[in-house]
């Protein structure tokens, strides 16, 4: 690379043709990366805001998301391609993903058969096991940031709230993890923590792509507590040792919960043995990530679905596919406007 | 079916057996004395939603639910007209696309929307299409001729169940009236006592009884074809459509690779804890086990960071970017 590129203006090498999205932090572009026979990237470009704010310097969030993707490198993980500074900005350049898991979801026109469901979990698991391996916590586990490009294959995005972990005296923020994925011992305020976070989420993500609905949807942290006792049972201090030590335990009353194979009855054993590996009460005896990717679900069939015949959600597959033929599965109306919108109707009303 | 009710004198059917329901073609119901009084000079209003409708247009109510009723008659009046046959259209995507013409012009109607629009839509195909329409109404439509060959299949199933049971009626007498013969005829001629004689027979009887039912080949049964393709009908059984074979990878796991540039540090918890890394680290607080952490983690951390990047010289390495992966 050219000394020059290093210190000069690299905005100049990426041509912004879409405008993608815009969260609390950045706004999100899609764009030509010139340098590369005009690779489609993703650039998210951090706000800065007002000058009130901006006088604290570039938001931790970045910062955070640089510092860590800089260092890894994994197919399950988003690529932090490039990262450059213009004036008082700064931008990141992402992989471009066409879709996320919540659109595949939500969207009620795409079937996800069990060997989907199965690939898409076991992406997001090595993903993990990448993460954790390098001591690093994802901290937003949700199908919103398991982003999917259009081989299919997932990648675990969104690194604003990631962290390392493992250090004895560092206390974290228990504010993490978006409520309907948050583990039982941060809603109990716990200020250190491991991997069992982002595997409880991942457990509330299978559950929710085996349901099509969020799993357990709290209105509010206590809301979310109970909802968990109701379904899991509420855990007794032999199930989950030194819960009452948490800062803000409360005991909660018995329930009984309700067994899996009432809420998942298509599950098989294998899957419901890795959801309830995953959404263990004790943290230190929750599934980790390379114990769930050994576990029997993943080796019996059927095999997970290769990247390239995973489901892609209508719209895309329609914006994309321009003219190819329309598939079979989907809708018919959908189908006439995709493709053979030119062939004459034989009736002319 | 109890609580159907005339919701003008509300006459029930607990109260009146005999009570008919009737629907006309604004789909709300009324009973057949309503009618008879409401419409004695053959035309009148609807009792509920004031459309004008005329006495001999009042059917009796085959459907509970006053919507499907209402579809189901609009179908068979729309269809009257738009009774195209696959043969009519050169692909069967143009085929499909009036098909789905069809359904939306009923939606439509039963729904109440763009009433005025479809009504002409209907008017214009049918001014269109009169020869079609006329000739195709000489034509037996692809559903009529399944539902001629069902009704056939029936009546052909009841007659063979008639025969069989006609068959083995006139065999059980047969066999009553020889065995009376030979009952009379031993009686006659037998050497033998008369008890005994009566004895034997009726044991005999028993024994026939059984294997009279002898069962006849059946008439072979035969499968139909609907408009679609699926086959339906008695006898004919499919299995489901075979699920499209799909090429699979089996799985692997694959251990992930951290890239340390440097020894490998001790990384399974036994041997931290055998070998006595764990020793020096502060114990993990109640809360901190409460919330998943224990000092192995953090004793795991500290060895591999230790020994991470000993061997890494950025310098040395040119042509390797920092994850140790090749560049071109």
């Amino acid at each position: 690379m050219a000394r020059n590129m290093l210190a000069g203006d690299r905005s100049k090498l990426y041509e912004n043709i879409d405008f993608l999205g815009e969260g609390q932090f950045a706004t999100v572009y899609k764009a030509l990366d010139l340098q590369h026979d005009g690779k489609i990237v993703a650039v998210k470009k951090i706000k800065l805001g007002h000058r009130s704010e901006a006088q604290d310097g570039i938001n931790r969030t970045a910062l955070r998301e640089i510092k860590l993707l800089q260092e890894i490198k994994h197919e399950n993980v988003i690529g932090l391609l490039d990262c450059f500074g213009q004036r008082s900005n700064i931008s990141l350049v992402f992989d471009f993903m066409e879709t996320d898991l919540e659109v595949i979801i939500k969207d009620s026109s795409v079937v996800l058969t069990p060997s989907h469901i199965k690939a898409y979990t076991m992406m997001a698991l090595r993903g993990l096991e990448y993460l954790h391996a390098n001591w690093i916590l994802h901290r937003d586990m949700k199908p919103n940031n398991l982003l999917l490009d259009e081989n299919g294959v997932l990648k675990i995005g969104d690194f604003g709230l990631a962290k390392f972990y493992g250090s004895p005296n560092r206390i974290y923020t228990h504010q993490v993890v978006t409520r309907w994925y948050r583990c039982p011992e941060l809603l109990f305020g716990a200020r250190i923590y491991g991997t069992g976070v982002d595997m409880w989420a991942m457990g509330c993500i299978l559950a929710e792509l085996l349901l099509r609905v969020p799993f357990l949807p709290g209105e509010s942290d206590l809301d979310q507590l109970s909802r968990i006792f109701q379904t899991m049972g509420t855990p007794s201090e032999e199930e989950w040792p030194n819960m009452s030590a948490l800062a803000d335990y409360i005991e909660f009353k018995k329930f009984p919960g309700t067994p899996l194979r009432d809420i998942f009855t298509a599950g098989t054993d294998d899957l419901l043995t890795l959801l309830k590996g995953l959404l263990l009460m004790d943290p230190c005896r929750r599934c980790k990530a390379t114990e769930a990717l050994k576990m029997p679900y993943f080796y019996t069939k059927p095999a997970p679905t290769p990247g390239h015949l995973l489901p892609r959600p209508g719209m895309v597959a329609a914006a994309a596919n321009g003219k190819q033929q329309p598939k079979l599965g989907s809708k018919r109306k959908m189908a006439d406007d995709i493709g053979t919108g030119s062939t004459a109707k034989k009736l002319v009303f | 079916m109890d609580d159907q009710m005339c919701p003008r004198c509300k006459t029930t059917k607990y109260r009146n057996p005999s009570l008919k329901l009737m629907v006309n073609v604004c789909g709300h119901t009324i009973c057949d004395n309503c009618v008879e009084l409401l419409f004695v000079r053959g035309a009148g209003t609807c009792p509920e939603c004031k459309t004008p409708l005329r006495r001999n247009q009042f059917r009796v109510q085959i459907f509970e639910d006053s919507v499907i009723e209402k579809e189901v008659d609009i179908r068979r009046r729309v269809m009257k007209d738009f009774n195209k046959q696959e043969s009519d259209f050169p692909t069967l995507r143009e085929y499909n696309d009036y098909l789905e013409d069809i359904e939306h012009i009923v939606y439509n109607l039963t729904n109440g929307v763009d009433v005025e629009d479809t009504r002409k839509k209907i008017e214009n195909y049918r001014r269109e299409n009169k020869e079609l329409i006329t000739r195709n109404r000489q034509i037996k439509s692809h559903d009529m001729m399944y539902l001629d060959a069902l009704l056939e299949e029936e009546q052909q199933i009841t007659e063979e169940r008639k025969q069989e049971y006609q068959f083995l009626e006139k065999q059980t007498l047969n066999q009553k009236k020889k065995n009376k013969e030979a009952l009379l005829d031993e009686l006659i001629y037998s050497d033998r006592p008369a008890d005994q004689v009566i004895a034997s027979h009726v044991s005999n009887q028993q024994n026939q009884d059984a294997p009279i039912y002898k069962a006849r080949p059946k008439a072979k049964k035969k499968a139909i074809e609907t408009s679609s393709g699926a086959r339906l009908g008695i006898g004919y059984q499919d299995n489901f459509l075979p699920i499209p074979k799909v090429e699979e990878i089996p799985y692997e796991y694959m251990e992930v690779e951290v890239y340390t540039f440097g020894p490998e540090a001790p990384s399974s918890l036994e041997k931290l804890q055998s070998d006595g890394y764990v020793r020096h680290i502060r114990p993990a607080s109640p809360s901190g086990v409460g919330g998943g952490y224990k000092e192995h983690m953090a004793c795991q951390r500290a060895v591999e960071e230790a020994f991470s990047g000993l061997f890494f010289f950025p310098f040395r390495l040119k042509n390797v970017d920092p994850l140790g992966i090749e560049t071109s």
